[in-house]
């Protein structure tokens, strides 16, 4: 472990303890409650937006879920606390799955709005169906009694704490793990994702239902927290609210979801406080002023970029002094904070300081502790050589491929079989159909007729993810890596299928988890070193040369086990250098007994590497044979170049 | 029977509401790929503007092009605040962030010129109803389907006849064909959000006069349009008009045979249930993407 | 009349273009031969402004667009025909030449008779003439590049850009297609044409440059070009 995350923890640890004994006076005692409440929620919503990047506007109403569930017990059973948290976290969980399932088939906007009807629906079922819920009128709870003892204010806050605490270990290691990973990964490139084997549908279901649990659990604290409460509270101003803390806080940081859930507490009480704000808010524009002195001054940005989050503080300090009440205008402040931060704090305050200071993720550390792991037995595997039956000497059967959109006919009765253990070329002009043929071979497209086997069976309307399971990798014309994760992280992703551990044992941090995790990591960085990026293992993968990135689509793929690997133009954009390591590279795979199939455009990659070339021409297959043949071939020659050119002589 | 049908044409006349919103979010959807969050704030806010012309002696006739004007100023802005530097960024979370929070802002604004209460709109045709087909009609609401036909005639027309609204067409399906042909997409874009507000705006003090107006009105309007949005498909005007008198008649039958509490749950059911059955709409058609 | 000197365009983190020169006299056909993958669509993008060059300039007549927004350099009078046709599916034929003619409409070009060119252009091209109510996207492959050239002359331009004309083209339409690019040349119309198919596109030019790997490879006129071996061992190797 690392000594500053703990030497922080510790001191944090020691400040949540410690509060109530500073801070005697009630009223504060039960505002921090509502800050540990808040964080919980947010904890949970931070792995929906931060991660996933989805924006999802009806957590309000999961919050109203869990406070209800509570309610509910409370009133018509008088459960105990322990019963009703935990019933609020079921709850909230289920009906978080009820709202995932038919929504997360959509993205962006749409997502966005059917999340927020969710959260109205929700609003007004509370309001309307009064015989459970006692409608407008609410329901009040007396002080909460835990092991036959009253809670009073100070008790109830470490309640708070200690569930605090325990949802942001749970939280955090949820997030390290290979699930944290997969979520990144479904919003870095969902295509990659499928493709890797993480059903990117699959995992956004997870994730939500994840956060919806937190939600519910944050709501039934509130209500024991509030004692009373009722159904105008769980409305769209909150659910922005919330947004609102995530994004200033700091995506992808808990102590951005603390900072964030303090801010949306203390704000409204700082604007009722007219004084103590118009401090502050000089404080601030100062400090925003400041700021962007140093940035400009290091060159990082320019006087006009910053020119208007100095003027918004500003301008916010000279309003304090003008009105004579903020607290009307408390929801138009929260709105164009928004605005600000959604443009110019893109990583939330956490995100600026730690870009300030230096501070770099745990990427990098990560990457130097798996250097330090005993490496396995072989890096490259593939499921091949782990079977006990002899292999079948035709691996991919495709007949009469049929790929229509419209009018288009961009595979016309394409055959193509390939032979276990050969290096398969496909090229052809462009618009050919080459790309076609690959996205129809890892599920992508659905063929619109013909028959595709692999290894004797039809692969024919599997999801992508299948597909990969299935042992048939891919990498993209169009680099799809995971960006902001490191290239040890991307590779990982591709192991995912190796682990078996589910949340609890990642939570608990079982045996079992922490077993794979290690394996996975060796596994992982053996790889990397295959492919001679070892010394880039903790570099984000968007900061890696183009040459590297691509190496690294390749370590990645191969981390799926397969026994096929499809290369989708491989050598494009790479220097001459680049293309003799690209070469030995796919040649030590075909040694390790992995079939290929590789589109390529630079014919000198092609005819040194090929066994076997298809040639393809609108959607046909023209040519087939040995390299040599295929370059000598009129037709092929003349699909290229048109035709009527003089064929020099040979050499 | 009578009531039925009396549910009925209110149902018809609230259902071309829905329609011009959601019309406007396919405008700027179908040059943009995005839509304003706030679009039912728009409509609130052309409907407390309206009010206050009127209350200001204004002939409710004249204050019609007077709220459209405003209502094409604040579109612009809107464009220009929350979804041109998200376009440039390429960044889908700033513009629904942005858009929401705007919507926010023009929430609290009216909240604290106009108050918290709502307001009654003088209404500018007699308020006794007239018989339709043995139903009892209000004259507004017989104005209100007529005036949201005129505007989307009116829109079409445009985009028919004129060489700008081809412009607008061609950076509809093309924006970089578009401006190739010398067409400045950008200013296209918040020319769509400046008709798209207007729209909205329009469709305030449309409704106003029949129901109550008031800073919370916009709200679940805004939903429930996207909702006919969605229902007719983000590209089919026709689409909108069916989704929206579909829901305009749910919403009236619900309100009266079940409770009050409960009218705004059909519409956002029906959300939920096209958007996970047939996303694409019940009019609309599905794009194929290529990787 | 377009001269583009030492331009480097990429997308993202790869460089395509590493520093090409080529110039377009005025009434000249010039054509950008090389394989897929060369570069040849991205000088076309740098040029219109599609994309923004990263070193290099352009020169349109005097007037220097390097790196300027697309729709200020069609106003100057660049017309570029994209690869892919681009044509407005959703509208008429009559309506996408209309649009051809937009810089004329709000007076960034003499206006003229716009009406009458568009009689002119249907004459030119006889399959749009029959077609001339229906819309765009249900057009053939080959009726849309021939309404994707027309759409560009409509703007009575200065230069033309022509991105493979022939692609995705059954053979008897690439002829017709190289037959009215062979009309406009005899009409003294400043052409730059991208093409794969280099034969078909030399027949019709003035000269030539062949890009290889994002650097011109070779240059000429067209005559010479047509039986130079460096040209096939441009597309399929073996030359070096």
């Amino acid at each position: 472990m690392k000594s500053r995350p703990l030497l922080l923890a510790a001191v944090g640890l020691a400040i949540l303890i410690g509060f109530p004994f500073v801070v005697a006076n009630p009223y504060y005692i039960h505002l921090a409650q509502t800050i540990a409440i808040y964080a919980i929620l947010l904890f949970g919503l931070d792995i929906v937006v931060g991660y996933t990047g989805q924006v999802s506007l009806g957590h309000a109403g999961l919050f109203g879920i869990g406070a209800y569930t509570a309610g509910v017990l409370y009133m018509h059973f008088h459960a105990p606390l322990l019963l009703t948290l935990l019933a609020g976290i079921g709850t909230t969980a289920a009906f978080g799955a009820i709202l995932a399932l038919p929504a997360l088939r959509v993205t962006g906007p749409y997502l966005a709005m059917v999340t927020l009807a969710f959260g109205t629906i929700i609003q007004i079922l509370i309001n309307e169906v009064t015989d459970v819920t006692n409608g407008p009128m609410g329901i009040t709870f007396s002080k909460p009694v835990l092991l036959g003892m009253v809670l009073d204010e100070r008790a109830y806050y470490w309640v708070c704490s200690v569930l605090l605490v325990a949802s942001l270990v749970v939280v955090h290691r949820l997030l390290r793990s290979h699930l944290g990973r997969a979520f990144e990964a479904l919003r870095g490139s969902p295509i990659a994702s499928d493709c890797m084997g993480v059903s990117v549908y699959r995992y956004k279901v997870y994730a939500f239902v994840i956060s919806a649990g937190f939600a519910g659990l944050a709501g039934s604290l509130y209500a024991y927290s509030e004692r009373y409460i009722s159904p105008n509270t769980y409305n769209f101003e909150l659910t922005v609210l919330f947004l609102l803390a995530i994004i200033m806080g700091g995506r992808k940081t808990r102590s951005g979801a603390l900072l964030g859930a303090t801010v949306i507490v203390m704000l409204p009480k700082l604007l009722d406080d007219l004084d103590l704000f118009r401090y502050v808010s000089v404080t601030l524009a100062a400090l925003v002023a400041a700021g962007a002195a140093v940035q400009v001054a290091r060159g990082k940005t320019t006087v006009a970029r910053s020119a208007i989050p100095v003027i918004g503080s500003v301008a916010l300090a000279v309003l304090s002094f003008v009105l004579t009440s903020m607290t009307d205008w408390r929801l138009s402040i929260f709105g164009l904070i928004t605005l600000l931060v959604v443009y110019y704090l893109q990583d939330g305050i956490i995100g600026f300081v730690r870009q300030t200071l230096g501070w770099r993720g745990h990427g990098a550390s990560d990457a130097a502790a798996a250097a330090t792991l005993p490496p396995p037995a072989s890096a490259v595997s593939t499921a091949v050589s782990q079977s006990a039956t002899p292999a079948a000497q035709e691996l991919v059967a495709a007949d009469k491929v049929l790929m229509q959109f419209g009018g288009l006919k961009a595979l016309n009765d394409v055959a193509l079989h390939v032979a276990r253990g050969t290096i398969h070329g496909l090229i052809g002009p462009n618009g050919s159909g080459k790309s076609t043929m690959m996205n129809v071979l890892t599920g992508i497209y659905v063929p619109t007729a013909g028959s595709i086997a692999f290894k004797g069976q039809s692969i024919v309307g599997r999801t992508s993810a299948r597909i990969a399971l299935a042992g048939i990798a891919r990498t993209f014309q169009n680099v799809q890596l995971f960006g902001e994760m490191t290239a040890l992280q991307n590779v990982l992703v591709g192991l995912h299928h190796t682990y078996r551990s589910n949340l609890l044992d990642v939570a608990l941090h079982l045996p079992r988890y922490l077993r794979e995790e290690r394996a996975a990591t060796a596994r992982a960085y053996a790889l990397l070193k295959f492919v001679g990026l070892e010394a880039l293992a903790g570099e984000e993968a968007r900061n890696l040369p183009y040459g590297k990135q691509r190496l690294l689509e390749i370590a990645r793929a191969l981390a799926l086990n397969p026994e096929l690997l499809l290369l989708d133009e491989p050598a494009a954009g790479l220097t001459a250098p680049d293309i003799k390591e690209l070469v030995v590279i796919v040649r030590k795979i075909r040694e390790h007994g992995i079939t290929l199939i590789l589109i390529e455009h630079h014919m000198d990659v092609v005819m040194s590497v090929c066994d076997v070339v298809t040639v393809l021409d609108f959607g046909q297959k023209i040519a087939e044979g040995t390299p040599a043949a295929v370059q000598a071939n009129p037709q092929v020659i003349k699909a290229y170049l048109g035709g009527e050119l003089e064929a020099p002589a040979a050499h | 029977m009578e009531i039925l049908t009396q549910l009925i044409f209110s149902g018809i006349s609230l259902g071309m509401i829905y329609a011009v919103i959601a019309f406007g979010y396919q405008l700027t959807f179908a040059t943009s790929d995005t839509l304003n969050f706030g679009q039912g704030d728009a409509l609130m806010l052309g409907a407390l503007v309206g009010l206050t012309l009127v209350g200001m002696g204004v002939n409710y006739w004249l204050m019609i092009p007077l709220v459209c004007v405003f209502g094409a100023i604040q579109g612009a802005v809107v464009e220009r605040i929350g979804v041109r530097p998200a376009l440039k960024i390429k960044s889908e979370f700033g513009w629904i962030m942005s858009t929401i929070a705007l919507g926010i802002i023009f929430k609290n604004v009216a909240e604290n010129v106009w108050g918290h209460d709502d307001l009654k709109f003088p209404s500018p045709l007699p308020e006794s109803p007239i018989k339709f087909l043995g139903a009892n009609v209000l004259p507004m609401e017989i104005l209100v389907v007529v005036g949201a036909v005129l505007m989307m005639a009116a829109v079409e027309l445009f985009n028919r006849k004129t060489i700008w609204g081809k412009a607008v067409v061609a950076t509809f399906n093309d924006r970089d064909a578009a401006r190739l042909m010398g067409i400045n997409t950008s200013l296209v874009i918040t020319f769509s959000y400046a008709l798209s507000s207007m729209s909205a705006a329009l469709a305030g003090v449309l409704i106003a006069p029949l129901t109550l107006t008031g800073s919370t009105m916009g709200a679940v309007l805004g939903l429930k349009a996207f909702a006919v949005a969605i229902i007719g498909g983000l590209t089919s005007g026709m689409g909108i008009i069916v989704g929206g008198i579909i829901l305009g008649i749910a919403e009236k039958l619900t309100g009266f045979y079940l409770s009050t509490g409960y009218q705004d749950v059909p519409g956002l059911v029906l959300l939920l249930i096209v958007l996970a059955v047939r996303p694409a709409g019940l009019f609309g058609k599905t794009a194929i993407k290529k990787v | 009349m377009l001269s583009i000197t030492n331009l480097h365009a990429g997308y993202g983190k790869v460089e395509v273009l590493h520093g090409i020169s080529l110039e377009v006299p005025k009434g000249q056909v010039v054509t950008l031969i090389g394989s897929n993958g060369a570069g040849k669509t991205t000088t076309m993008r740098a040029v219109s402004g599609m994309i923004a060059p990263r070193e290099g300039k352009v020169m349109l007549g005097d007037v220097d667009i390097t790196g300027r927004e697309s729709h200020r350099i069609a106003r100057l009078g660049l017309a570029h025909s994209p690869e892919g046709r681009r044509v407005f599916a959703t509208m008429t034929v009559n309506d996408n030449l209309l649009l051809g003619a937009f810089p004329r409409f709000t007076g960034a070009r003499s206006k003229g008779d716009i009406a009458a060119d568009l009689e002119r252009a249907m004459e030119y091209f006889p399959r749009l003439k029959e077609r001339r109510l229906q819309l765009a996207g249900t057009l053939s492959g080959g009726e849309q590049q021939m309404l994707a050239m027309a759409r560009a002359m409509m703007m009575n331009p200065d230069v033309v850009l022509l991105d493979e004309p022939s692609m995705g083209l059954a053979p008897i339409l690439v002829d017709e297609v190289f037959r009215i690019i062979s009309r406009l040349r005899s009409e003294g119309v400043t052409m730059l044409l991208v093409e794969q198919f280099a034969a078909a596109a030399l027949n019709v030019s003035d000269y030539g440059y062949v890009l290889e790997n994002g650097r011109i490879a070779v240059h000429g006129p067209a005559e010479k070009l047509k039986n130079d071996p460096a040209v096939q061992a441009a597309y399929l190797g073996g030359g070096h």
